[in-house]
C-alpha cells in the first residue's frame, strides 16, 4: 500500500499535472462563486477539454475544479446571502449574519479552515476504509435516508424562534413549492396548471437566488445604504480569528465531516441534504442553540466540514461499487471511460496506484482552495460594503444571469425575480426563508423514501429496521435537547431567583 | 397603365420564384437549429455537439446550431418541433424511445404525434440489460417467473425501464412489484445488489462494472441480437412468440432508436434526403469517429430509413403496448 501511495503521489508531480490543478482550482472558484452553477456545471464544462492528457493531470483538472467549487459557493452565502449552489444554503443562516456584524473575515476564514480540515478527513477517510466501506453501504437503505431526512427537518425549530406557526407556515410554502412538477414515484404531474415549463418543477437554485439575493438586493434598495453598515468595510475580526474558530471547535469539525462522509457515501442522499442535517446537529449540540441563525461561527463551520468531506465519500460508490454516487460523480465516471478505467472494485487492487492519486488530488486541491481563500478573504470581505448603487446592479445581474444558466430558460430568470418578491415580503413579515427552503429541499427527499421504505419494508418499517429504529430514538433526542437545556436553564435560574 | 404592366408581370414572377425557393427547402447555405431538449452538461447534448459541425459540413450548410430546450423530459423539445416549420432549418436530437413512450403511455404535456416525426438517422444506441443480484438467487427469466412472490423491480420512475418491465412481465407472465421513486440508476443498481430488489434493468456499459464484480448477473438483453460480450444471455426476443414477439419487437425497436435525429411532420422530402445524407456521412467521417472515441462517446448509426421502418412497426403494435403501459402505470398510482 506504501508504495501505491508513493505512486499515486509521484504522478501529480508532473509540470502538466501541477498547471492543470491550478487550474482546475482557480477555474472552480469562479465557477463556485457565480450563482446557479456549481460542481456539475463545471465538470460538463471542462470535458471537451480533457481528452489527450496524462491521466492523473486530467483527474487533477476535474476534480480540482468540482472540489474548488464548494468553497466558491459557501463565500456568496457568506457575503451576499447568495447560496452558489444548492449545498452552500446552510452556510446563508450564520455566515451572512456575521457578514453584518462585521464579522465577515472570520466567517470566511472559519468556513475555508473548516472546508479544508473536512476535506482531508475525507481523503484519509478514502484511503483507509475503502474495505470496510462496502458492508456499511449494504446495511442502509431508504428507511435510513427517511431518518436522515427527518433530522434535517427538525432544524426548522432553529429559526422559528417568535412564532412557530409562521416557522410552520413557510415551511408547508416550501414543501407546496417542492411538489410542482412531476412526482419522483409516479411521474404525475402536480400543479403545472397545463405549462410544459412548471412539469420539471421550479429549480432550486433558481428559487433560492430569487429568495435570497434577490429579495437581499429589495430590502437593501428601500432600506437605502450599504449591505454592511460600517466604514469601508471595517471589520471587527480577522481571518485568522475564523481559523482559530475552526481549530477551536475541532470535535465539531470532526462530527460534521464524519457525516459528511457518509452522505457522500450514500447515493440517494444530496449534499444539500447533508449542509443541513450538519447544521441541525451544530445546533442541537450545542449548549447555546440560541445563538444559532444570528451569527454563530459554528454555523458556518458545520456545513463547510460537511461538504468538504462529502467529496470523499461521494467517490467511494464509485470506487466500490462502479456506480456513480452522483451527478458529478457520473461525469468523472465519463472521463474514467473515456480515459480507459473502469471503475469498480477492481480498481483496488489494479488500479490503487490512481485511487490514491485521487486522495493526494483531494488533500492538494483543498489544501490550494482553503490557501487561496484565505489569502483572498479579507478583501472580499470587503465587498459587502460596497456603495449599494454598485453592489445592487451588480449582484442583481450576476444572479439572474445565474438563474438563466442553471438551465438556459428565460422562465427561470421570471421566476427569480418572482420569488424576490416572495423574499423581500416574507422577510418584511418575518416569515423564516430558512424554513422555506429547508421543507423544499428536504420534501422529495422524505416523499421518495417513505414510499419506497413502504414499499419494500411494509407500513411498521420504523420500528422492524433496528438501524431506523435507533436513528428514530436520536432524532427524538437530539430534537428534545435543546428544549430540556432551556427547561433546566429556567429552572435554574428561577432557583436562583428564589433564593 | 401599359409601362405599369410589365413591371407588375415581372413583380409577381419574382414573387412566385422566391415562393417556388422558398417552397423546394434545402439546407444548403442555411443555418440549421438543432434542438437538443436535454440538460446542457448532458451526454445527450454532448451528442449533439460533438455531431452538428460534421452535418454541417457535409450538408453544406452555413453551420448547424445546437439549441438547449429542456423541460418536462424532452417533451417540451419534442412539443417546439412538432409546431417547427417543416422546412429543415429545425430538426431535434434526443431519445427518441422517450418520446415514443412519454406518448403511448398518455402523458398529459405531450402535443405531438411521436410516430409522425421524420426521422432522419440515429447516432448511438446501446442494448438495455436485465441484470438481478447475484444474491438473488435467480439466474434466469424463468427463475424470476417461478419465485412464488412477485419479483422486486426498484425503479426510477416512469422512464424507459419501467415501461420495457412492465411489458416484459406481462407477455413473460413474471409477477411484478414495481418500487418506484429511487433516484437514478446508482440507487436502484445498490438497491438490487443490497437484496431489496430482484433486479433492474440498466445499460451495458453501466452494468459492466457490477457484472465483472460478481454483484449482479445479466438474465435478458433488450436488444435485437445477443451481446457479443455475454453470448449465453438471451435476447427477449426468443422467449417470446405470437402477438408477444410484436410487443416486444415494438420496445427493441424503441431501445434501439435511442439517439437519434428527427424532424418535423411532413418534412420537405428534398430537405429530408439532404439530412439523411449528411447525417449518415457526418456519421461515418474517419474524423468524427475519432472524436468520439476520444471523448467516450461511442457511435452506432443507423440511417433514417431503417428508423422510420421502426416507427411503423411500433405504430402496429401500439394496440398492444397501450393497454399494458397504462396499466403499469396505473398500478404505481
Amino acid at each position: 500500500m506504501l508504495e501505491a501511495i508513493v505512486a499515486g503521489l509521484a504522478a501529480l508531480a508532473t509540470p502538466q499535472a501541477v498547471v492543470f490543478m491550478l487550474v482546475g482550482v482557480s477555474y472552480g472558484l469562479v465557477i463556485g462563486i457565480l450563482p446557479g452553477l456549481g460542481g456539475i456545471v463545471a465538470l460538463a464544462l471542462l470535458l471537451p477539454f480533457t481528452y489527450g492528457h496524462e491521466l492523473a493531470a486530467t483527474l487533477a483538472l476535474l476534480l480540482g475544479a468540482h472540489i474548488a467549487t464548494i468553497w466558491g459557493g459557501s463565500v456568496t452565502s457568506i457575503l451576499f446571502k447568495v447560496p452558489g449552489a444548492a449545498k452552500s444554503l446552510a452556510l446563508v443562516f450564520d455566515g451572512h449574519p456575521m457578514t453584518r456584524q462585521g464579522h465577515a473575515a472570520r466567517a470566511l476564514g472559519a468556513s475555508a479552515t473548516a472546508a479544508l480540515m473536512g476535506g482531508l478527513m475525507g481523503a484519509v477517510f478514502l484511503a483507509f476504509t475503502i474495505p470496510i466501506v462496502r458492508p456499511v453501504m449494504l446495511a442502509l437503505g431508504p428507511s435510513e435516508y427517511l431518518m436522515m431526512a427527518l433530522w434535517g427537518l427538525t432544524i426548522i425549530a432553529t429559526f422559528s424562534e417568535g412564532s412557530l406557526l409562521k416557522g410552520l407556515v413557510a415551511t408547508c410554502l416550501g414543501i407546496m413549492v417542492a411538489f410542482v412538477g412531476m412526482d419522483p414515484v409516479s411521474g404525475t404531474p402536480r400543479f403545472w396548471f397545463g405549462n410544459v415549463y412548471l412539469l420539471d418543477g421550479i429549480s432550486f437554485p433558481v428559487a433560492m437566488i430569487g429568495l435570497f439575493a434577490v429579495a437581499e438586493m429589495m430590502t437593501l434598495y428601500v432600506k437605502g445604504g450599504a449591505m454592511v453598515d460600517r466604514v469601508g468595510g471595517e471589520q471587527r475580526s480577522t481571518v485568522l480569528d475564523g481559523v482559530k474558530d475552526a481549530f477551536r471547535h475541532w470535535g465539531l469539525v470532526l462530527r460534521s465531516s464524519l457525516l459528511g462522509l457518509w452522505v457522500g457515501v450514500l447515493p440517494g442522499v444530496g449534499a444539500s441534504v447533508g449542509g443541513i442535517a450538519a447544521y441541525a446537529q451544530a445546533a442541537q449540540t450545542s449548549p447555546t442553540p440560541e445563538r444559532f441563525g444570528k451569527g454563530a461561527v459554528e454555523g458556518v463551520i458545520a456545513p463547510d466540514a460537511t461538504l468538504g468531506a462529502n467529496e470523499g465519500g461521494g467517490l467511494m460508490p464509485t470506487l466500490a461499487f462502479g456506480i456513480p454516487g452522483g451527478e458529478s460523480m457520473a461525469i468523472l465516471l465519463v472521463a474514467f471511460l473515456a480515459m480507459g478505467i473502469v471503475p469498480g472494485p477492481r480498481m483496488l487492487t489494479s488500479e490503487l496506484d490512481l485511487v490514491f492519486s485521487m486522495v493526494w488530488i483531494v488533500v492538494i486541491a483543498n489544501l490550494l482552495t482553503a490557501l487561496i481563500g484565505l489569502a483572498i478573504s479579507s478583501r472580499l470581505a470587503r465587498l459587502p460594503a460596497l456603495n449599494p448603487n454598485v453592489m445592487i446592479p451588480l449582484v442583481l445581474s450576476v444572479c439572474l444571469l445565474g438563474a438563466f444558466a442553471t438551465r438556459g430558460l428565460i422562465e427561470d430568470v421570471v421566476v427569480a425575480a418572482a420569488f424576490g418578491v416572495v423574499g423581500y415580503l416574507m422577510n418584511k413579515y418575518q416569515y423564516s426563508r430558512a424554513n422555506f427552503v429547508i421543507g423544499m429541499v428536504l420534501a422529495e427527499m422524505i416523499e421518495r423514501n417513505l414510499h419506497i421504505s413502504l414499499g419494500l419494508y411494509g407500513e411498521f418499517f420504523l420500528f422492524t429496521r433496528p438501524i431506523t429504529t435507533a436513528m428514530l430514538a436520536f432524532i427524538v433526542v437530539t430534537t428534545a435537547l435543546p428544549f430540556v437545556r432551556r427547561y433546566r436553564r429556567s429552572r435554574a435560574m428561577a432557583a436562583g431567583n428564589g433564593s | 397603365m401599359r409601362a405599369r404592366l410589365p413591371c407588375l408581370l415581372l413583380i409577381f414572377l419574382a414573387i412566385a420564384a422566391s415562393g417556388a425557393t422558398a417552397h423546394a427547402a434545402s439546407v444548403r447555405g442555411e443555418i440549421v437549429t438543432l434542438l437538443s431538449p436535454n440538460s446542457a452538461g448532458g451526454m445527450m447534448t454532448r451528442y449533439a455537439r460533438m455531431i452538428a459541425p460534421y452535418i454541417a459540413r457535409h450538408a453544406g450548410a452555413r453551420d448547424v446550431r445546437v439549441r438547449i430546450m429542456t423541460g418536462g423530459g424532452g417533451i417540451r423539445g419534442a412539443n417546439a418541433l412538432w409546431f417547427a416549420e417543416p422546412d429543415g432549418r429545425t430538426i431535434a436530437f434526443t431519445s427518441v424511445t422517450t418520446l415514443i413512450l412519454s406518448q403511448l403511455a398518455g402523458s398529459e404535456a405531450v402535443r405531438f404525434d411521436a410516430t409522425r416525426f421524420v426521422y432522419l438517422g440515429r447516432a448511438a444506441t446501446e442494448p438495455r440489460v436485465l441484470t438481478v443480484g447475484a444474491g438473488s438467487g435467480i439466474t434466469s427469466v424463468h427463475d424470476a417467473r417461478t419465485l412464488g412472490r412477485p419479483f422486486v423491480f426498484p425503479s426510477q420512475g416512469t422512464d424507459e425501464d419501467f415501461y420495457s418491465m412492465a411489458v416484459l412481465a406481462d407477455v413473460m407472465g413474471i409477477p411484478l412489484k414495481v418500487i418506484s421513486g429511487y433516484d437514478g440508476n446508482a440507487d436502484t443498481a445498490l438497491a438490487v445488489i443490497k437484496g431489496d430488489g430482484d433486479g433492474h434493468i440498466t445499460g451495458w456499459s453501466a452494468s459492466q462494472a457490477v457484472i465483472e464484480a460478481g454483484d449482479e448477473v445479466p438474465v435478458l438483453t433488450l436488444g435485437p441480437e445477443r451481446y457479443p460480450d455475454y453470448p449465453d444471455v438471451p435476447t427477449a426476443l426468443e422467449l417470446v412468440d405470437g402477438a408477444s414477439l410484436e410487443a416486444v419487437q415494438a420496445i427493441v425497436n424503441m431501445l434501439d432508436m435511442r439517439r437519434g435525429f428527427f424532424g418535423p411532420p411532413d418534412l420537405d422530402p428534398e430537405a429530408t434526403a439532404e439530412l439523411r445524407t449528411a447525417i449518415s456521412a457526418a456519421l461515418d467521417d474517419p474524423q468524427l469517429v475519432a472524436d468520439s472515441v476520444a471523448q467516450g462517446l461511442p457511435l452506432l448509426p443507423s440511417p433514417g430509413e431503417a428508423e422510420q421502418i421502426k416507427i411503423t412497426q411500433i405504430t402496429e403494435a401500439s394496440q398492444h403496448l397501450v393497454p399494458m403501459l397504462r396499466a403499469a402505470l396505473e398500478a404505481i398510482r
